[in-house]
């Protein structure tokens, strides 16, 4: 029994049977799955295999239609985006979506905005609360431009950016809400071998600097086998493999369903 | 105008800082910019870091004629390092910042040197690659240093501060050696330029005289750990004159900041003028459409009244601040001259850039340390 105790794992996030359809259609079925406090899991499957509809109904976007979803020890059947924004989740997103017309710290400050104690009229005004806040936030917004080293982009318009460093600016204000658990749907999509590597670097960093546990969606094997802890494949909305990645990169149905290496 | 006050008394760099702490010691010294805030450090907290460093380097065992191997991009506490180890009559030995980490790895290995300082985990990685084991390690920037394994005294820039009150007297001597530079010559071989004190200041005096340097003036040390040159003709005159030195967020930013900044002294490089003047290059209008007529029609050598007054307005005044020489009075290229096309190019714009050559003689270490050996060298004494 001690030994149990003790070589207890804590889980940040747990799915339990997670059963989701669109008029009939089945995007995942009875999936379950714990992500440990402090770890890098992946979601890895073919296209269809309903790792972003996972995402989304982690996050809220989309409601399960059965199972349950455990945050932090705190059960729920359903939950808002704003619930779980408000309970330390945050993500980005396959397709960019950020204020193109809006330069790098402003995009990164809209990450604040549930951090902010003031009113609107209090900001409006300039008063109260909102006086000593804009500082505190704008640090707060520089601290993650810092991490994730911006900084010469600071006031350029985010639509004038490449690529690679729109993905980098939507991490950053993902990062600005300061979450507990960071979702990441397919962060190195459309990246080059040097945006990917730098951007893995990014993400072991956030992982091991801030403490934050990262579950992210990437198509990239080599990628999710050198800085994933745990991967967990889907396949026509099922789950088919669950484990380390060494483990996974064994299993003979990940292997058929997706590695599609059995010679 | 020169503002200092002419002080014989100092004939080493940290007299020159005591000195400056003495007269203007709520004057700023340095600036350098953080999370986007410019923060600052007077002359005399600057002194009081460095002297503090300086006890805790000789309480481990620094002594003078020591060298301090510095491997970081230009910030303050590498600055501050640089004066400690002078403070104890030790070398600053420093790699240039810009160039390419392979490229270091080897200078690295034969330097063998036991006290190091090093920005951070990427330059502690580059000296974990070169075998490097120092004696002590300082480094500034703490990311990522969970995962770097801490052999011997590993130690954060900000803990060595934490010192006693004690006083500690500068123990450099004008005719010892301040600065070493190192570099991979010809046939990979390696060589090294030194500096004494007393050659940095006679050479910072020469400027400071010559173009009438100030404890107005704002200097931007975007490359200050680069070479000799900028020891001779950015470090020594900032410590002569008592000026301000301000340091980019970093080498990134720093064309960025130095439009912010709008210095008055620019201690620049060949490379420098040249970027600047390429990235003026890349942003002109296209030939022949009437944005790159007027452009051209500012820019000629010999204006009339009409395009020198217009063309001020609409061309390059504009420019000057584009480029962050909107207020820059002494605009210098230390080392090797401008090629001709960029000299036009900035003297169109009113900015006439003066070359101050470097002297810098390059030899081979006559006690340089014997090969490596299987991996061990065999004579184990400090160059320089």
């Amino acid at each position: 029994m001690a030994q149990t105790q003790a070589t207890k794992v804590e889980h940040l996030l747990e799915l339990e049977n997670i059963g989701l359809s669109f008029k009939g259609v089945k995007a995942v079925t009875d999936i379950s799955f714990a992500v440990a406090a402090g770890e890098i899991c992946a979601l890895i499957g073919p296209n269809g295999a309903g790792k972003s509809s996972l995402l989304n109904v982690i996050n809220g976007v989309y409601q399960a239609q059965q199972g349950r979803i455990r945050f932090a020890g705190e059960g729920r059947r359903r939950m808002s985006p704003h619930d779980a924004a408000v309970r330390g989740i945050a993500r980005t997103f396959q397709n960019i979506a950020l204020f193109k017309g809006m330069s790098v710290l402003d995009n990164v400050l809209t990450g604040r905005t549930l951090k902010r104690r003031s009113s609107w009229i209090e900001q409006a005004l300039r008063i109260g609360r909102a006086a000593g806040e804009d500082d505190r936030q704008r640090e707060a917004a520089e601290r993650i431009i810092d991490f994730l080293h911006i900084q010469p982009w600071r006031d350029t318009l985010v639509g004038k950016l490449p690529y690679g460093l729109q993905k980098r600016v939507e991490l950053a204000r993902a990062l600005a809400a300061e979450p507990r658990l960071l979702l990441l749907d397919e962060p190195m999509a459309g990246m080059n071998a040097e945006e990917k590597q730098q951007m893995s670097r990014f993400i072991v960093d956030i992982n091991r600097e801030l403490g934050t546990t990262v579950v992210l969606i990437e198509h990239d094997i080599g990628v999710v086998m050198g800085i994933c802890d745990h991967v967990v494949v889907l396949d026509y909305g099922r789950k088919i493999g669950d484990g380390p990645p060494e483990e996974v990169r064994q299993n003979p149905e990940v292997i058929a369903a997706y590695l599609g290496t059995r010679h | 105008m020169a503002t200092f006050t002419d002080n014989t008394q100092s004939d080493t760099l940290p007299q020159w800082l005591q000195q400056q702490a003495r007269q203007q010691g709520t004057g700023i010294a340095l600036r350098h910019k953080r999370l986007g805030v410019w923060q600052v450090r007077t002359w005399r907290q600057l002194a009081a870091e460095v002297e503090h460093l300086a006890m805790a380097l000789q309480v481990r065992g620094f002594v003078p004629g020591a060298s301090l191997v510095i491997v970081s991009r230009p910030r303050p506490e590498a600055l501050i390092a640089v004066l400690a180890a002078q403070w104890l009559g030790g070398v600053a030995a420093l790699l240039d910042p810009l160039e390419a980490a392979a490229a270091q790895v080897p200078l690295l290995r034969e330097l063998h040197s036991e006290w190091v300082f090093a920005e951070g985990h990427e330059e502690i990685q580059r000296l974990r690659a070169a075998g490097l084991a120092p004696r002590l390690l300082i480094y500034a920037d703490g990311r990522g240093m969970a995962e770097v394994s801490q052999a011997g005294d590993t130690l954060a820039f900000a803990q060595l501060l934490l010192g006693s009150d004690h006083r500690l007297e500068p123990q450099a001597r004008a005719e010892r050696t301040a600065f070493t530079f190192y570099r991979l010559g010809a046939g990979q071989r390696i060589e090294q330029q030194r500096i004494s004190h007393a050659e940095l200041l006679k050479e910072g005096w020469r400027l400071v005289h010559s173009e009438q340097l100030g404890r107005q003036e704002e200097a931007l040390a975007a490359r200050a750990f680069a070479a000799g040159s900028q020891a001779r003709y950015l470090l020594a005159p900032w410590l002569i004159a008592g000026f301000r030195l301000n340091f980019p967020e970093n080498l990134a930013t720093r064309d960025q900041d130095r439009r912010e900044l709008g210095p008055t002294l620019v201690a620049g490089t060949r490379e420098t003028y040249e970027r600047l003047h390429a990235q003026v290059l890349a942003r002109l209008p296209e030939p022949g459409s009437w944005r790159r007529r007027l452009v051209d029609w500012a820019l000629v050598a010999h204006p009339g009244a009409l395009q020198r007054h217009l063309g001020y307005w609409l061309i390059r005044r504009p420019l000057r601040d584009i480029l962050g020489f909107s207020r820059t009075r002494a605009p210098l290229v230390v080392g090797e001259a401008l090629a001709p096309h960029t000299q036009a190019f900035f003297q169109a714009l009113a900015i006439e850039v003066r070359t101050w050559p470097d002297p810098a003689q390059w030899h081979r270490p006559a006690r340089w340390p014997a090969p490596l050996v299987n991996g061990w060298i065999e004579d184990s004494t400090q160059p320089a």
